[in-house]
């Protein structure tokens, strides 16, 4: 007999990753009011930050560029990089664990499409979402709150957070993995990112920690991510200390991303074996 | 096109399957028959490479289903017996879409091929409602349709008709009788068994994860050993309650019988001892001058025979 005849091959791969995009744009329209919460939660973020910031005392923070920054100034990248961070990593991490726990994996696995494919697809929507989000608030609180943003650092501050996101992506990408074998993960994700963005200088200026942490902090991704996106948006540098962030971030994201797609494919191989994958 | 040999599995200390074999051939309905724990929903999870079993192999159009290649999964589809299939916050059309795309399928292909489905399985009217809002025969009208997205070469159901109402039930295996027709291979994992009858072409009964009956239906039915009648009685004395003492009497041990609870004053149940034939008991009634006016097993022979083999039996 024959059959619809439906396409195998990566062409058909990269089709399906807009099906996966559309269903999860429709799944989130659907929740209509987290959506709003999530931004209102944001917007009051920044107005928490700009009354900390009117007790900060301006010459504590590092100047870019030669120029003293508010801390509403400083604190915003780190605010918009480490809400990309927490939300990232937790969606990429539960998006995995959301497919096991309302059964729909199984039914993704009987399609004719890739693991690797599957793990993109449940996570693209976020991946482009996210970012957008990121640029949207940075864009939103500097116009609301008059922050003085070099809007020609906003191209190179973009490519620093591209470079960065496979990073996060591969980290959420291992963590979906524990989580499909020990079924609760979540809670170390969410400390682990929280150590990460704490000692990244998101919130405050590294050289308030004693030195041997901030020698530590200084090699953190988020550290680097955060320094790499504030120099030319802050200090107007354009270009110049982009290349060395990039070239530092992405042979980790590399690294981040190898590891978590083969920790998953490791877990997913594991409890298909065990008959375990549709349950939680 | 479908082929298991052997296949053992074991989760923790449970047997779920030992030495399960299992052929399926083209246009052909097998009915994987057995009551819960039975092992059936293990079977056809091994059959879709999704669980992987200890000993034996599976082979599904002669590929290996633990290695279960793109190809194959694109020809073949699964009901899975749960509802936790679907995603509940999008409409039986996007989830049809959905899948097609998966399967490769355009988005036009996928949604004209949707719409095909959902008149197929009754559920136009629903096709832009949230499948959350769904009833659980509606949801598994939606996972029949999706397992038919295209045409699979291989069907497999796992409690298809369990949520689903007799007329549903039966537009779902005429569905499946179609497609079985046009040349699948279709496992139809059940624990009804008065469905089987007129549409599974062989059976494979499962018992504490061992095959208990493998073979056609009619020999099936050969197996059944009834023991249980319902008579209807005459005398012109006595009626109902009153006249058991008489008919206990007349039979002996034998076998035991009593009035229908809730019957009319004519009908008794007989309940048959191991080593009894039913014709010695007639002779004795009808001797002690009660008249046999009619005679019919209790349960039909399908069902005597699925409790002689899965160990229901009485």
């Amino acid at each position: 007999m024959t059959s619809l005849a439906p396409a195998v091959g990566p062409g058909s791969e990269l089709r399906k990753l807009a099906a996966f995009v559309r269903r999860d744009f429709l799944i989130a329209w659907s929740y209509r009011l987290p959506f709003i919460g999530e931004w209102l939660g944001l917007v009051l973020q920044a107005f928490m930050f700009y009354f900390v910031g009117l007790m900060v005392d301006p010459a504590k923070l590092p100047a870019f560029g030669g120029d003293q920054v508010s801390y509403l100034e400083f604190v915003a990248v780190g605010i918009a990089l480490a809400a990309f961070v927490a939300l990232a990593l937790g969606r990429v991490a539960s998006g995995m664990q959301e497919e096991q726990l309302t059964g729909t994996l199984e039914s993704l696995l009987m399609t004719p499409t890739s693991p690797t494919t599957i793990q993109i697809g449940s996570v693209l929507y976020d991946l482009i979402y996210i970012p957008l989000r990121t640029a949207v608030f940075l864009v939103v609180i500097a116009v609301a709150f008059g922050l003085d943003f070099d809007a020609s650092g906003l191209l190179p501050a973009s490519v620093v957070l591209l470079a960065f996101i496979p990073f996060v992506w591969g980290l959420g990408v291992a963590s979906a993995g524990t989580t499909l074998t020990f079924r609760r993960g979540s809670g170390f994700v969410g400390l682990g990112s929280s150590i990460l963005v704490l000692f990244s200088g998101a919130f405050f200026p590294l050289d308030l920690l004693p030195g041997w942490i901030e020698a530590l902090a200084s090699v953190n991704p988020i550290t680097i991510a955060v320094d790499g996106m504030r120099e030319p948006l802050l200090a107007g540098s354009g270009w110049d200390g982009v290349g060395r962030a990039v070239a530092v971030l992405v042979p980790l994201s590399a690294v981040s991303l190898t590891a978590g797609i083969v920790t998953f494919r490791w877990a997913l191989r594991r409890e298909r074996g065990r008959g375990t994958l549709g349950l939680y | 096109m479908v082929e298991a040999r052997g296949v053992s599995r074991r989760f923790g200390a449970r047997v779920a399957l030992a030495d399960v074999s299992l052929v399926v051939d083209e246009g052909e309905i097998v009915a994987l028959l057995g009551p819960n724990g039975a092992g059936k929903t293990t079977l056809v999870r091994v059959l879709t490479g999704l669980v992987k079993p200890d000993d034996g192999s599976a082979r599904v159009l002669g590929i290996d289903t633990w290695d279960c290649p793109r190809e194959l999964r694109a020809r073949m589809g699964l009901v899975p017996s749960g509802d936790r299939s679907l995603y509940l916050r999008i409409s039986g059309l996007e989830n049809l879409v959905f899948f097609g795309r998966l399967h490769g399928l355009s988005r036009r292909e996928a949604t004209a091929r949707a719409w095909e489905l959902l008149e197929l399985v009754g559920l136009m009217e629903a096709a832009r409602v949230r499948s959350g809002f769904y009833s659980h025969g509606m949801q598994k009208r939606l996972s029949i349709a999706r397992a038919f997205l295209t045409e699979p070469s291989v069907l497999l159901i796992d409690e298809a008709t369990h949520d689903l109402d007799p007329e549903a039930a039966a537009a779902m295996r005429e569905l499946v009788r179609g497609l079985a027709d046009r040349g699948a291979a279709v496992v139809w994992a059940t624990q009804r068994i008065e469905e089987i009858r007129g549409f599974a072409d062989r059976v494979t009964l499962l018992r504490t994860g061992e095959v208990a009956f493998s073979g056609s239906v009619s020999d099936l039915i050969a197996v059944a050993v009834p023991r249980r009648y319902v008579l209807r009685l005459r005398n012109g004395r006595a009626a109902g309650r009153e006249l058991e003492p008489a008919l206990r009497d007349a039979i002996g041990r034998r076998a035991t019988i009593a009035a229908v609870e809730d019957g009319d004053a004519e009908h008794y149940l007989l309940h048959l001892a191991a080593d009894a034939v039913l014709g010695d008991v007639l002779a004795s009634l009808t001797a002690a001058d009660v008249d046999v006016v009619a005679c019919r097993e209790e349960r039909s022979e399908i069902e005597s025979a699925y409790l002689n083999l899965a160990g229901g039996g009485e």
